[in-house]
C-alpha cells in the first residue's frame, strides 16, 4: 500500500514537473527570446567581430551615432551585414526580427530593399545597398538589466532599449527612397501606410478642424531629426480633444505605424500609454493636401503628445518629394529608455 | 581602418555625387528658441546643401585658403547677427554671441557640414504678456528656415501663440509671464530649482543613488571590508584586541567620511564632464580596492591610514558613479541638481548599511569570536574581488555578481543574525577578549 502510494506520488510529481517545464518553456518572455537570439548571434561572431559589435551600455557616443544619411557619410558603429558570412547575417537578422513585430520587420526589410533599388538606379553606386546596415549592442544582453540593440544604415535607425520586460523603440528613424518601387512585379511602399493614414485623417476633418490642423508655413525638413535629442517643442495644429471618437481612433492607428514596429508585448505597453494621453495629442500638417493615387503625400506632418513626437518629412532631394521621405519617432520623456533607467 | 574608410568614402564621393542622398540646393537654417524669465536663447543649426555650399563657403572662408580661421569664424558670426533681428514688444533686442562651431570645409562641400551658433538676449522679468519676434534674412535667396520654440521649463511662462510667414523668415511668439513682481531673482531661482527637480526627477535620482549602492555590491563590500578592522588595535604587525568604543566609532566615522569626500569629488567632476575615465579600468580598480581592504582586514597593511586609503579609493568609486549619471544625458545645470540627489541617495544607502553593521561590529569586536568574523568576512571580500578582477579584465560576466547579489538580497537577514550572534557571544563571558583593554594599550596608531 505504502509503496504504491509513494510510486503514485513520484509519478504524479514527475508528470507535473514535465508539464510545468513545458509551460514555462512556452511562456518564455519576449525579452528572453531576444536575449537568446542576441547570444546566438554573438556566438556566431569571431572575437574581433564581437568586439566591434559590443559597446559599453554607457557609451553615449555610440548611442547617438545614427543618421538618415548613407553609411559612407556618417560611419555607424558595429558591423554591417556586408562584413558577415551567411550564418552570421541570418543570425543578425533573426535578432533584429526577434525584437520587432512581424509588420515592423517587414517595414525594415522594405526600407533596406529600397536602398538596393536606389543602388541599381544610381548605376551601382557603392554607397547604397541592402547589405550596408549595421548592428551594434550596448551593454550585455540580459533579461533583467538594461541593454540596447541598434540596427541601421541609410534611411533607418532603430534604437531599441530593453529593460526587463519593457522595450523602448525611441528614438527611431525610418525613411524611404524610393518611396515606391516594384520587386518581382509587386509594388512596394515601405512607408505607404504612414502616408495614406495621414491623408485619410486629414480628409476626415471638417473645415474648422482642417483650418486648425493645417499650418500656414512651409517645413523644409524634420525639426527633431538626428542629433536633436532631448528637446520638447511647443505643439501646434489640431488637438485630439477637438476630434471625434472616430478621428481619434484613426490618429492612434496612425501612431501604431511607428509604435508597432517593436515586438508585440512592448508595443502594447507603449500604445496603452499613448492611448491614455490621446486627448493631449496634436496633429499638424504642412503642404499639399492631396496626393496622386497610390503615391505618398508630399506634405509634412507632425503628431505630438506628452510622450510622443512623430514627424513625417518629404524630401525634395532627388526631384519628386513623394518618392523620398524621412520620418522620426521620439518620446522626449523616454528617448533611449531613460525613464526606465531612473525608475 | 576608419581612416581608410573615410578616404575611400571621399574618393567615392568625388567620383559620383549621388543626387539623392543629401541636401541639394537649400541652405537650411533651423533655430530653436528657449524662453526663460529674463533671458532668451537662440540655438541655430546652419546646413548648406551641396549645390549651394560653394556660395556659403565663399562667404565664410573669405581669404580662400581652405581653412576657417578664428577671425573668419568671428566675422561670420557677426554677419549672421547682423542678418537677424530679434525684438520684444516692438523694441529691438541686443543679441550676444554665446558660441559658434564650424565643420570642416570638406564636410560643407559634401553637404554634410553643420554650423552651430548660439545667441542670447535679455528679456523683461515682469508679470505681463509679451510678443517676441525673430526675423532672419541670412542668405534669404537660398535659405530654408525652420523656427521652433521649446516648451518653457518655467511653469510661470506660458506660450499663447506662434505666427510665421510662409518661409518662416518671420516668427512671432506670444507668451504670458506670471508672478514676476515679487522679488524676481528669488522667483527665478525657485522656478529654476523647481524646473531642474521636475525635469531631472530629483526623487528618482535619489532612488537611483540608493539603488546604485544597494545593487552595486562592490562599493559596499569595499567599505565594509575597510570597516572590519576599525574597532581594533595594531600590535606589532598584527591586529590585536578591541580599541575602545569611542575609538571604534571615531574610526568608522572617519573612514566613511573620507570615502564620501573622495567619491563626491570625482562624481561631481565626472558628471560635469570635467573628468572622463573609461569604465572598464575603473571597474577593475574598484575590484582591486576591495582586495586591498580585504587583505588589510587580515593583516594591517596601512594601519592608521585607513581614512587616506578610503578617500583615495573613493576617488575611483566616484568615477564609476559618474558614468551612471552620464547615462542620463542631462544638461549642465540638471547635472548639478542630479549630483546632489544622486550623492544623497548614495550616502543614505551607505549609512543604512553601516548602521546595520555597526552594532555587531562594536559588540562582537570585544570578543574573541571577532577574529572569526573579521577573517571570514575578509576572505569572502577577497575572493569576490579576485573573481571580479578576473571577470572584468577578461570582459567576462556573471558568476561573482550572481553569488554576491544573492547574498546581498538577504542583507537584512544577515545583519540581523549577525547581531544576534554578537549578542550571544558577548553574553558568554568566557570568550570575552582578555586583551580588550584599549585605553591601557601603548599602541594607538589610529588616533595619531
Amino acid at each position: 500500500m505504502n509503496v504504491l502510494k509513494m510510486r503514485t506520488i513520484r509519478s504524479v510529481s514527475a508528470l507535473a514537473l514535465i508539464c510545468s517545464s513545458l509551460i514555462a518553456a512556452r511562456a518564455e518572455t519576449a525579452t528572453a527570446r531576444i536575449v537568446s537570439a542576441a547570444n546566438v548571434f554573438l556566438s556566431t561572431l569571431d572575437p574581433k567581430q564581437r568586439q566591434s559589435v559590443l559597446y559599453a551600455f554607457d557609451d553615449e557616443k555610440q548611442r547617438a551615432n545614427w543618421s538618415n544619411l548613407p553609411t559612407s557619410f556618417v560611419p555607424r558603429g558595429g558591423i554591417s551585414l556586408k562584413d558577415m558570412n551567411a550564418t552570421q547575417r541570418s543570425a543578425a537578422l533573426a535578432l533584429v526580427s526577434s525584437a520587432l513585430s512581424r509588420r515592423g520587420f517587414e517595414k525594415v526589410r522594405q526600407i533596406m530593399e529600397g536602398d538596393e533599388v536606389n543602388k541599381i538606379k544610381e548605376r551601382n553606386n557603392p554607397i547604397f545597398g541592402k547589405d550596408l546596415y549595421y548592428i551594434s549592442i550596448l551593454g550585455k544582453p540580459s533579461e533583467k538589466d538594461p541593454w540596447m540593440l541598434q540596427f541601421g544604415g541609410h534611411h533607418l535607425a532603430l534604437n531599441i532599449t530593453i529593460a526587463g520586460d519593457r522595450g523602448v523603440l525611441t528614438p527611431t528613424l525610418t525613411g524611404a527612397q524610393p518611396a515606391l518601387y516594384t520587386v518581382d512585379g509587386k509594388t512596394v511602399r515601405p512607408l505607404g501606410q504612414e502616408s495614406d493614414k495621414a491623408l485619410a485623417l486629414l480628409n476626415a476633418f471638417d473645415d474648422t478642424q482642417r483650418k486648425q490642423a493645417i499650418l500656414s508655413y512651409h517645413l523644409a525638413d524634420l525639426v527633431l531629426g538626428p542629433g536633436q535629442d532631448g528637446k520638447t517643442i511647443v505643439p501646434e495644429g489640431l488637438k485630439a480633444s477637438a476630434m471625434n471618437e472616430r478621428q481619434r481612433a484613426m490618429l492612434l492607428d496612425m501612431i501604431s505605424e511607428w509604435a508597432d514596429i517593436l515586438h508585440e508585448s512592448a508595443a502594447a505597453a507603449c500604445l496603452a500609454e499613448l492611448k491614455a494621453d490621446i486627448n493631449e495629442t496634436w496633429f499638424a500638417w504642412s503642404g499639399p493636401t492631396t496626393a496622386d493615387p497610390g503615391h505618398n503625400i508630399t506634405a509634412y506632418y507632425r503628431i505630438q503628445g506628452p510622450h510622443l513626437v512623430i514627424e513625417y518629412a518629404p524630401q525634395r532631394l532627388g526631384g519628386d518629394p513623394s518618392m523620398h521621405v524621412h520620418t522620426m519617432y521620439r518620446d522626449p520623456t523616454n528617448d533611449y529608455g531613460r525613464r526606465l533607467l531612473t525608475k | 581602418m576608419s581612416k581608410i574608410l573615410a578616404v575611400s568614402a571621399l574618393i567615392v564621393l568625388s567620383l559620383a555625387v549621388p543626387a539623392s542622398a543629401h541636401r541639394v540646393d537649400e541652405y537650411l537654417q533651423a533655430t530653436i528658441i528657449s524662453v526663460e524669465r529674463g533671458r532668451v536663447q537662440l540655438s541655430m543649426r546652419l546646413i548648406p546643401g551641396i549645390a549651394v555650399s560653394s556660395t556659403v563657403i565663399a562667404g565664410i572662408d573669405t581669404n580662400e585658403d581652405g581653412i576657417i580661421s578664428e577671425t573668419e569664424q568671428q566675422a561670420y558670426a557677426e554677419r549672421i547677427l547682423h542678418d537677424l533681428s530679434l525684438s520684444i514688444d516692438g523694441s529691438r533686442l541686443e543679441l550676444r554671441l554665446i558660441s559658434i562651431d564650424f565643420p570642416t570645409i570638406e564636410e560643407m562641400k559634401q553637404g554634410l557640414g553643420e554650423i552651430q551658433i548660439d545667441f542670447t538676449a535679455n528679456l523683461p522679468r515682469d508679470e505681463a504678456n509679451h510678443t517676441l519676434i525673430l526675423e532672419n534674412h541670412h542668405q534669404s535667396r537660398i535659405a530654408a528656415y525652420l523656427v521652433n520654440c521649446l516648451v518653457p521649463r518655467d511653469p510661470d511662462i506660458r506660450v499663447l501663440a506662434q505666427h510665421r510667414n510662409e518661409q518662416q523668415s518671420f516668427y512671432e511668439l506670444d507668451y504670458a509671464q506670471a508672478g514676476g513682481r515679487s522679488d524676481p531673482l528669488y522667483r527665478k531661482w525657485l522656478s529654476d530649482v523647481r524646473g531642474w527637480m521636475g525635469a531631472v526627477g530629483f526623487a528618482s535620482i535619489f532612488r537611483l543613488g540608493m539603488r546604485h549602492i544597494a545593487e552595486g555590491t562592490d562599493h559596499l563590500l569595499f567599505l565594509l571590508a575597510l570597516l572590519l578592522p576599525a574597532p581594533l588595535l595594531v600590535v606589532g604587525s598584527r591586529w590585536a584586541g578591541f580599541a575602545g568604543v569611542r575609538h571604534s566609532l571615531l574610526q568608522i566615522l572617519r573612514v566613511v567620511t573620507a570615502f564620501t569626500i573622495g567619491h563626491s569629488i570625482t562624481l561631481a567632476l565626472g558628471a560635469l564632464g570635467l573628468v572622463h575615465a573609461p569604465s572598464r579600468p575603473i571597474e577593475v580598480l574598484i575590484a582591486v580596492s576591495i582586495l586591498v581592504s580585504a587583505v588589510h582586514a587580515i593583516l594591517p597593511l596601512f594601519p592608521g591610514r585607513e581614512s587616506a586609503i578610503a578617500a583615495f579609493f573613493g576617488l575611483i568609486h566616484g568615477l564609476a558613479f559618474a558614468t551612471t549619471l552620464g547615462q542620463l544625458g542631462l544638461g549642465w545645470w540638471e547635472r548639478v541638481a542630479s549630483i546632489l540627489g544622486f550623492n544623497l541617495g548614495i550616502e543614505t544607502m551607505q549609512l543604512i548599511a553601516v548602521a546595520a553593521m555597526l552594532p555587531s561590529l562594536v559588540v562582537l569586536s570585544r570578543t574573541r569570536a571577532y577574529s572569526v568574523l573579521r577573517i571570514s568576512g575578509a576572505l569572502f571580500a577577497g575572493c569576490a574581488s579576485v573573481g571580479w578582477i578576473i571577470e572584468r579584465l577578461l570582459n567576462l560576466h556573471g558568476s561573482v555578481d550572481v553569488i554576491v547579489d544573492s547574498l546581498a538580497h538577504h542583507a537584512v537577514w544577515i545583519a540581523g543574525v549577525l547581531f544576534l550572534i554578537s549578542l550571544g557571544c558577548w553574553s558568554l563571558p568566557n570568550i570575552l577578549d582578555k586583551q580588550a583593554t584599549g585605553s591601557e594599550s601603548p599602541w594607538q596608531p589610529t588616533l595619531k
